[in-house]
């Protein structure tokens, strides 16, 4: 049992509570050993019954149903008892599982209140804008840079007007092409006999159509 | 309780059995094998309390018997061996060491959902919802003394009552 430095006995985890949670048990289990008992006493009395029975003693039989009568009412009453006292042993286990539960909500809450001090509306607000600020700026620098290092940008419009000008050779060269004739000239027939020799190899075709046609 | 039939070893029929021998090498083994059947003995028939009078120490059959001398030295040697553990003048067989047991009912506990809920000693022994564990009918002071070990081992906290008997006390599992 430890050395010479033996611990102290640690903390009880043992709640008031729990203490009277259970005393409540032990009532519990004193009315279960009541109930058995009477149980038992009543099959006793139950078997003795029908001894009498065969033994002729009707009265004596009936005298004892009567007392197991009377008894199966206290095992009722103790069956009321018993759900009372599991009533209250259980309200006092929630009511336990309650208080866990507050207390967790309520640690929850402070903490998160800690980590709202630590990040007020205000600071949120001020970042949001610096951010905005800054990608602004940055955005001036991008246009600043892609404006070039001092090269002359030519004219926008003098481009144009280049463009035209190589456009325009291109028309006079057009213009001093030969007119083509107009006049109605009449065309020769095209050569059909290379169309004949399609036209017999479709036309046989079409006389087998036609011969199949016609079987 | 049914007392489960228990077949008896073959040593137990042998009426050299029931003196302590002389020679060491011997009286260990013979130690040992009634440490064994003591053990067996008392797990077949779920008791915990070892009774002298019992006929484990006493075969009327071959008219042989352990004198007081001998239980008293065999007890001592189960105590020893961590196979058993006394109470005064009341010894019990431990088939599963104090610290099993205390797994045993420990994981229980945990299984049927009671951790941080407070039971009665009562009905951990009698109750209907031990009825299929190897603990069910656990003599109260070896119940207590199991859980006293959990104790140390964080795992549960025994809440004494007003009685020595341990009658009305409860355990808190963890």
């Amino acid at each position: 049992m430890g050395g010479l430095f033996s611990r102290k006995k640690p903390v009880s985890r043992v709640t008031e509570q729990d203490k009277a949670v259970l005393k409540l048990k032990q009532t519990r289990d004193k009315l279960k050993q009541y109930q058995k008992k009477i149980m038992l006493n009543q099959e006793k009395e139950r078997a003795l019954a029908k001894q009498c029975l065969d033994q002729g003693r009707k009265d004596k039989a009936l005298r004892l149903l009567k007392k197991k009568k009377f008894q199966d009412t206290l095992l009722e009453r103790t069956d009321t008892q018993l759900d009372n006292l599991e009533q209250l042993v259980s309200d006092i286990e929630f009511a336990q599982v309650e208080i866990q539960v507050v207390n967790g909500l309520k640690g929850g809450n402070e903490a998160l209140d800690e980590l709202h001090k630590i990040m007020s509306l205000d600071d949120v607000e001020k970042i949001m804008g610096d951010t905005e600020d800054a990608i602004a700026y940055q955005k001036e620098i991008d246009d600043m840079l892609a404006g070039g290092v001092g090269v002359e940008q030519p004219d926008d419009d003098a481009l144009l007007e280049e463009l035209g000008a190589l456009l325009g050779v291109d028309e006079d060269v057009g213009e001093k092409l030969p007119e083509v004739p107009v006049s109605e000239i009449d065309m020769p027939e095209a050569p059909s006999h290379k169309l004949e020799e399609e036209e017999e190899e479709q036309g046989n075709e079409t006389q087998e159509r036609r011969t199949l046609v016609a079987s | 309780m049914a007392a489960t039939d228990f077949e008896w070893p073959w040593q137990y029929n042998f009426p050299p059995f029931f003196t302590i021998q002389p020679v060491a090498t011997t009286k260990e083994q013979q130690l040992q094998s009634w440490r064994n059947l003591i053990c067996d003995y008392h797990k077949t028939k779920r008791i915990w309390e070892i009774d002298t009078g019992s006929d484990l120490f006493n075969n009327s059959a071959i008219n042989r018997h352990l004198s007081p001398a001998a239980i008293r030295l065999i007890l001592q040697n189960l105590v020893q061996e961590g196979q058993g553990v006394m109470s005064g003048e009341r010894c019990f067989a431990l088939w599963n060491s104090v610290s099993q047991w205390g797994s045993l009912i420990h994981s229980w506990a945990a299984d049927n959902g009671l951790s941080n809920t407070v039971l009665t000693l009562f009905e951990i022994q009698s109750g209907d919802e031990t009825e299929n564990q190897p603990f069910h009918g656990m003599d109260i002071w070896l119940l207590q003394h199991v859980i006293s070990h959990l104790e140390k081992e964080g795992k549960a906290e025994l809440m004494l009552g007003d009685n020595e008997d341990f009658s009305d006390a409860g355990v808190k599992f963890f």
